[in-house]
This record gives C-alpha cells, structure tokens and sequence, in this order.
C-alpha cells in the first residue's frame, strides 16, 4: 500500500513556502473535481480551463494567505474558482437553463478520495439539511450553487417573478443554517 | 428557524452564486473593508462547499498544468529580476545626475533662462526598457518617446528558432494576467502609439517579458512556453 498522501493543509502550507512539488501535488488531488465545478457553472471547456488557470495561479500567490480556522482547504480553493466562475458567467451572460445535458466530458479516472475523506461527515450534514428543503427549493439552491444559475435564470426556470425567488431563497438559506447549526 | 439580516442574506446569495454581475462586484468591493461582511461570505461557503461533492470531476487538458507551471514562472522570473531592475535604474538615474551636470555648464553658456525650453524643444523624454538575460547582447529593444507619444519594440538578436515564434507580454500586477503585445521575428520593429491616460501609466510602470511560443504565437493567450527575456522601462533622458 503506497504511503498516505499528505493533507491539503499540509500542501497548501508547503506550497505558501513556495515548494513546487507539493503544488503538483495539490493541482494532482484537487484539479479534476475544481474543473468540474468550473465546467458545471461555465458550459465551456475552454473557458472553463482558462478560469481553472488562473484559479491556480491565485493559489499559488496567495497560499500564504490561507487561514486552516477558517475554511478547510478544499473549501478556499472551490471559492477561488466559484468566484472566478460566476464572475465570468455573469460576464458572458451564460443563460444557463441548468438542463444542459450534452455535455461531452472525459470523467476523470484518478481517484482523487482525500478531499472527499477530509470532510465525509460535512458532506452527509448538508446533504440531510438539503432534503429537508420542499423539493422544488432543494432544487433551486443546487441550480444556483452548482450550475451558477443568477435570480433572474431562476425566475425564469420557474416561472416566478424575481422577488418571489429572492424570498425563497432567503428562506431556504436561513433554514439550511439553521439545520446545520444543530 | 432565524431569518436572515441583511448582510447575512447578500453574503449567502453571494455565495450561493444568484447575484447580479453588479451586485456580485460591489459585494467583492466591500468585503475588503467589511470584516462583517467577509466573515459571514467565509461561513457561507463553508455551509454550502461540502456540495462540490456531488460534482462529477473531469480531468483537465494534460497540457493546462504546463501553462500554469508557466504563468507561475513568469511572474517569479519577474520578481527575481526587480531587483536587478531596481539596481539599473540607479545607475542609470546616476548616469542623468552626470548629465544634467554637464548641460548645466552648457546651459551657463547660452543662459539659465532659454536652457530649459532649448531643452524641452529638441529633446523628448525617452524610456527604454533592454529585455536580454544575464550580460549577453541585447534581444530586444523597447524605447517610449513621449514627444510623439510612440512606443517600439524591436528585435535586435533573436535567432530563428524552427516552428517557434517570440511573443512579446506586457506584465502588470494591475492585469489578471500577462498582454500579448504581440509575435516577432528577428528584424521586427513594432510601433505602438500611446494615448495619454491610465493604460499609458500601466505601460510605463510594467514589466516586460519574451517568450517562445509555438509558431504564430500563444494558442491560449498567455505564456505556454519558457520565458527568455525580461525588462522593465528606465528614463533614458532627462
């Protein structure tokens, strides 16, 4: 059995103090997943490699800047490239209707299980808090969290006046909160 | 179940992705300054990212590590040669101090008065940045002249190198990543006209870098192969 990859936190540390090597590392673990969501929010695999890069680059630069109490590792690298992501979705003005289903994309073979292990027990709590949502609203958090859809793409999916989404979502959000606070 | 307050609602939509290209900006604007607001955007993701899980990873181009391995070495070649930039422009600033000591005794010869118009009319401001490595014969060339406000880069000593091509990147920290300024061959003389304004003082304060490329330039827009040169503008004259 080959010997435990090193953590995230560990390579991020690493790669703050400029080592090379545990940046391939940390692009070899997180990469395939972070392209994924790239690629969900931006429909184009093009587009969605350049964010990916420039994503890295800001990894790279602000490793330092990386605080372990505040987010896990995996949390701040997503938020880089889902802030990058959205910004240049709503840039182009992708009308995403979150049915786009021809997505032609090789399935990474690496199995890449640590970031997932890390936080295993995050991953079941939202997804509990999640079903407790009605499910139309269930839906409508995932349309906006994993396909980037804005208000606007939602008030049109479902046939609500804009207001009405923003109402819903405040009150989804505020009982997603409230169920993974227990 | 609590409702939400105002920042804790932009900061979830923040997160959640539902905002507005405006809204999206002024939020990222505020939260540099709002310890508030930053706090609560960092909560929310924490809530929401366990969500990436259930995205179906894809594997990226073999190619795209190279680029960024790249852009990484781009900006640190950058860093590591400001020092030695820094150096030049003293000497160079040196080298004006001199200068200006000698015209001032030829300035005495034709009188203070009419000198520094004599001066500002047959003497434009010229900056010159010389991108080459280490002591060997310049590569490239780029001088601005501010009198007619144009700007060239000329290749002085690039060889031919078969199926690549030299791209020229204008290097700012102000970009989010390096500006093709375009491809070059030996011989190739480039003339940029420069409007006054804020891309003029970007130009002026960036660093200057050449790569190789495959022929006919970068197919992705940035830097995909080594970084040969780099340079950054000096004042030339007074």
């Amino acid at each position: 059995m080959p010997a435990p990859a090193p953590k995230l936190d560990q390579l991020l540390a690493a790669v703050a103090r400029g080592d090379e090597t545990a940046f391939a590392q940390l692009y070899q673990a997180t990469s395939s997943k972070l392209l994924g969501v790239a690629l969900r929010i931006l429909k184009n695999r093009e587009v969605a490699e350049e964010v990916l890069q420039e994503a890295y680059f800001k990894v790279w630069e602000r490793a330092g800047d990386y605080n372990s109490t505040i987010a896990a590792p995996v949390t701040w690298m997503a938020a880089i490239v889902r802030n990058r992501a959205l910004d240049e979705a709503r840039r182009r003005v992708i009308r995403s209707t979150g049915n786009e289903n021809e997505l032609e994309n090789v399935e990474s073979e690496d199995e890449h299980p640590i970031a997932a292990l890390e936080r295993a027990e995050d991953v079941e709590r939202l997804m509990r808090c999640l079903d407790g949502l009605e499910p139309d609203r269930k839906q409508m958090v995932r349309l906006a969290y994993l396909d980037g859809m804005s208000r606007e793409a939602l008030a049109k999916r479902f046939d609500r006046p804009e207001g009405t989404i923003k109402t819903w979502l405040h009150r989804s959000l505020a009982q997603l909160r409230g169920c993974l606070e227990q | 179940m609590t409702e939400l307050d105002d920042i804790e609602a932009l900061a979830a939509e923040y997160v959640l992705g539902t905002l507005s290209r405006e809204e999206r900006l002024t939020v990222a604007e505020r939260r540099a300054a709002d310890k508030a607001l930053d706090r609560a955007i960092a909560a929310w993701e924490k809530r929401l990212s366990p969500m990436i899980e259930t995205v179906t990873p894809v594997a990226p181009s073999p190619n795209l590590y190279n680029k960024i391995r790249a852009q990484i070495g781009l900006s640190q070649h950058v860093i590591s040669l400001k020092a030695r930039e820094q150096q030049l422009a003293r000497r160079a600033s040196r080298w004006r101090n001199a200068f200006v000591g000698v015209s001032a005794i030829a300035a005495s010869a034709i009188g203070i008065l009419g000198y520094r118009e004599v001066l500002h009319q047959q003497m434009p401001t010229q900056y010159v940045a010389v991108l080459q490595t280490g002591a060997d014969k310049p590569a490239f060339l780029l001088t601005v002249d501010t009198k007619t406000n144009m700007s060239v880069i000329t290749a002085v000593n690039a060889p031919q190198r078969a199926a690549k091509s030299y791209e020229v990147w204008l290097v700012n920290d102000k970009l989010p990543k390096p500006k093709s300024l375009g491809v070059m061959k030996e011989g190739d003389m480039h003339v940029m006209p420069m409007a006054p304004g804020p891309d003029t003082d970007m130009f002026m304060q960036a660093s200057f870098a050449v790569s190789l490329e495959p022929e006919g330039g970068s197919p992705t827009g940035t830097p995909t192969g080594p970084v040969l040169f780099t340079g950054k503008l000096i004042q030339a004259t007074p």
